[in-house]
């Protein structure tokens, strides 16, 4: 351990003492034994592999395992010094706030203010002051006010995330508990929540689960990583982890804040900031303050300049045959009103396309319109039909078991054996192997999106892809294969739509994005140009990527 | 302007309406009753004809079901010559089996304009409050109300995975084969989606007992006894108008 673990404190509150949890029929722990504390006013992130059992240890937390949700609970959890099991799940809702990984699970889809008014309701407040807080965690948000008397149903993954955020905000539990809160949100909206669950309440304890880092990392006071096994692999102030084990975080695919990839590089060139970075603000602050000498500059600029190009797309803008074209179309969800108005768009043989815009802005109603599956209302769609790989992948899943799924995705003319050797090497490059008798149902949210990326991409039948939102519940490994297999296609001569809020992911990979915004599209172009324009950024809801300050760092200590 | 009916008294107005649907075993009847809330809902509530229309299908499929088991099984023998004779629709179980038809499009109706016009949340609401249902059955009753619309998001979600698998769009309306294939996926997210509701509502504290405050209940207003007095008295007048002409 990196840091002195605070577990056994009194004032824990929340406090897991060799806590194992088993799901029924299996015979090893989903996680555990694992023993942590986070105290008032903590801010402590989870982090580990997907699959690991980091849901399923908050699940533990209030009792909805095994009082909910079977399963066997091993060791003591406690909360503010008292066993959980001493009351039911549903007590311990004025203790703890929880933001579950699926939104689903946190609305019971009832209209807006009544799904946030709902926890008040059950602690019996005077409705006066339900009305306050109603109003007072629809502002804190961001939620607009002609959303009150909407069904929480009706409102796209990334909205609903953000009612779920009220939701739970506005119960002022002195534990919240986020799983995965930002994975369907614009930068714009994950910033907010970013900063909502740590600056609104000094006194209140966070325990969170999240992939996306920069942005959050900054304002957490402990990390707690749990390798694959489900036992915790190291735990201290973000600095130090992130230093000491990047190699191995690394290898286990675990996230870490962009600096901390270039701190391992700058390292090797013996040139890291003395305190380990956090954000790439600081180490170019901490390059500036040092005065890098002729001699070092030059060597500091290599290193950036290596780590900033591989974050860049690799080849320029295609100019081969549109596969498929939207002219003038207006696109609405199958069988929904009309959310984009004249649509003119294409997707060219060997390119990977980004579609970008703000929570409810309609990119996976464009992305199914552009794929085919969903017809314009007006307008025309020209081209072969594409595979879609859809937000909630459940959707996807056809067969009884993980092997069958991917199987019923390989051509049918190769034979059952050759088929079923050829789905165990795509599962064991996948990282699902071992998981190839399971339903895909039973699998975590990481493990269905892979499985759901991992059929689609297996087959070549299709020739192109619409990806919506692939990297959400992925860990780094996964979105490494992701990145890998997208790059695979594209040379292959296919090409890739990806639907995405990860501006760095989009810079990455998309030579072409589309900007998707006040009911059409706002601007198309290559994804580096748009990327850099702020005003643009700002209109369509989004933020710069993450390695923004790099690239300005590059032009400003340009020789000249 | 259905939509602003307190759920109870649209309730109880529509039990009612049924009831008379049961007792009134007349065809001019059934017909009123259809063309009466069909006309509700499109002046009223301003819901496209065409929406209208497509509601009464399932219910005359049903309906369909009464006319022909009494045309085919009640003249048994004599069927055929009636068929020959071209004189069925004029027979005693054509015009039974056309009420019989008539009232199950009827009796649909007004169930489908209750469920078309009232908020789930506001009605399990004006349960709790004004007939004391307790939360814990008042929000499960609520789950199921609500799973009506969310399954048939996932069977369109569904379809759309399928069609891409099939590399053709769906079709505005799936083929029989395509709905079977599609009840047992929608099942299975029936039953995630209860188990989801569950864990949502008691991660929130919704307990078995304990008090609870309930917002947004729907008030009793002025509008509604009016609403209530001028369906009693629709009602009333075609009763009379039958019992005065006798078909």
């Amino acid at each position: 351990m990196l840091d002195a673990p605070r577990t056994r404190e009194k004032e824990a509150t929340a406090a897991f003492d060799q806590v194992a949890v088993s799901y029924p029929y299996e015979k090893d722990p989903a996680v555990g034994p694992v023993s942590l504390a986070v105290r008032a006013g903590e801010r402590v992130l989870l982090l580990g592999p997907s699959g690991c059992g980091k849901s399923t240890l908050l699940l533990a937390l209030t009792g909805l395992i095994p009082k909910t949700i079977p399963g066997e609970v091993a060791g003591t959890i406690r909360l503010s010094g008292e066993p959980v099991d001493s009351r039911d799940p549903a007590g311990w809702a004025d203790h703890v706030a929880h933001f579950f990984q699926d939104a689903d699970q946190t609305l019971c889809g009832m209209r807006v203010e009544d799904e946030i008014a709902f926890a008040l309701e059950n602690r019996a407040l005077p409705e006066a002051e339900i009305a306050t807080r109603v109003t007072a965690a629809m502002r804190l948000v961001g939620l607009p006010e002609d959303w009150r008397t909407r069904r929480t149903m009706t409102l796209s993954g990334g909205e609903k995330q953000l009612v779920a955020l009220a939701a739970t905000l506005v119960q002022e539990a002195p534990l919240f508990v986020a799983d995965e809160p930002t994975a369907h949100l614009a930068p714009e909206a994950a910033s907010r929540l970013h900063r909502l669950l740590v600056d609104t309440d000094p006194e209140r304890a966070v325990l969170i689960v999240d992939h996306r880092l920069d942005g959050l990392i900054t304002s957490v006071d402990r990390v707690i990583m749990l390798g694959g096994d489900g036992r915790i692999l190291a735990e201290g102030p973000p600095r130090a982890v992130f230093r000491q084990m990047q190699a191995e975080l690394a290898e286990r695919g675990i996230w870490m804040p962009l600096a901390s990839g270039l701190d391992a590089e700058l390292a090797k060139a013996g040139i890291a900031p003395e305190m380990a970075p956090l954000t790439l603000d600081e180490i170019f602050s901490a390059l500036d303050a040092r005065k890098v000498g002729p001699e070092q500059l030059p060597k500091a600029r290599a290193v950036v300049s290596a780590f900033v190009d591989r974050r860049l797309p690799a080849q320029p803008v295609s100019s081969r045959e549109a596969l498929a074209r939207l002219e003038d179309a207006d696109c609405a969800p199958f069988m929904g009103p009309v959310v984009l108005h004249g649509v003119t768009m294409e997707i060219r043989a060997g390119e990977v396309l980004g579609i970008l815009g703000r929570n409810g802005a309609g990119k996976s109603t464009l992305a199914a319109c552009l794929a085919g599956v969903s017809r314009p209302k007006r307008g025309r769609r020209t081209g072969p039909l594409g595979g879609i790989a859809f937000q909630k992948p459940e959707s996807q899943f056809t067969e009884g078991s993980v092997l069958d799924e991917l199987m019923a995705a390989l051509p049918r003319l190769a034979g059952k054996e050759e088929k079923e050797a050829q789905a165990q090497a795509i599962l064991a490059r996948w990282g699902l192997a071992e998981l190839s008798r399971r339903h895909p149902y039973e699998l975590s949210q990481g493990q269905k999106r892979r499985l759901a990326l991992a059929a689609l991409t297996a087959t070549d039948r299709w020739p192109f892809l619409v990806l919506d939102e692939p990297l959400a519940g992925l860990d780094a490994r996964g979105a490494a294969q992701v990145e890998a297999d997208i790059e695979r296609l594209r040379q292959a001569g296919r090409a890739v739509a990806l639907v995405t809020h990860d501006m760095d992911f989009a810079l990455k990979l998309c030579g072409r994005s589309v900007l998707v915004a006040e009911g059409g599209i706002l601007v198309e172009g290559p994804t580096r140009e748009l990327l850099a324009d702020g005003d643009l950024l700002a209109r369509a809801g989004l933020q710069p990527p993450s390695i923004m300050p790099a690239l300005r760092w590059l032009e400003r200590t340009a020789p000249c | 302007m259905l939509k602003t009916i307190n759920p109870l008294v649209k309730l109880a107005l529509c039990l009612g309406w049924i009831a008379a649907c049961v007792a009134i075993f007349d065809a001019r009847f059934q017909l009123a009753t259809i063309l009466t809330v069909a006309l509700s809902l499109i002046l009223l509530d301003r819901i496209r004809p065409l929406v209208v229309v497509g509601l009464m299908v399932p219910f005359a499929l049903f309906g369909f079901g009464f006319l022909t088991t009494n045309l085919l099984f009640r003249e048994e023998a004599d069927f055929a010559r009636h068929v020959a004779e071209q004189t069925v629709f004029a027979s005693p179980a054509f015009s039974a089996g056309l009420t019989l038809f008539l009232r199950a499009i009827a009796i649909g109706m007004v169930s489908a304009s209750f469920a078309l016009t009232t908020d789930p949340g506001a009605f399990v609401r004006a349960l709790m409050a004004y007939c004391r249902l307790s939360p814990r059955v008042g929000y499960a009753l609520f789950s199921v109300l609500q799973l009506v619309p969310d399954l048939a998001a996932e069977a369109r979600q569904v379809r759309l995975a399928r069609a891409m698998k099939r590399g053709r769009p769906p079709r505005r309306i799936p083929g029989p084969g395509e709905a079977a294939g599609l009840l047992i996926p929608v099942l299975a997210f029936a039953i995630r989606r209860a188990g989801r509701a569950a864990i949502a509502m008691e991660a929130r504290g919704l307990r078995v007992a304990g008090a609870r405050t309930l917002t947004h209940v729907p008030p009793f207003r002025a509008r509604d006894f009016a609403f209530a007095l001028a369906v009693v008295a629709l009602l009333s007048a075609l009763v009379a108008l039958l019992l005065s002409n006798p078909a």
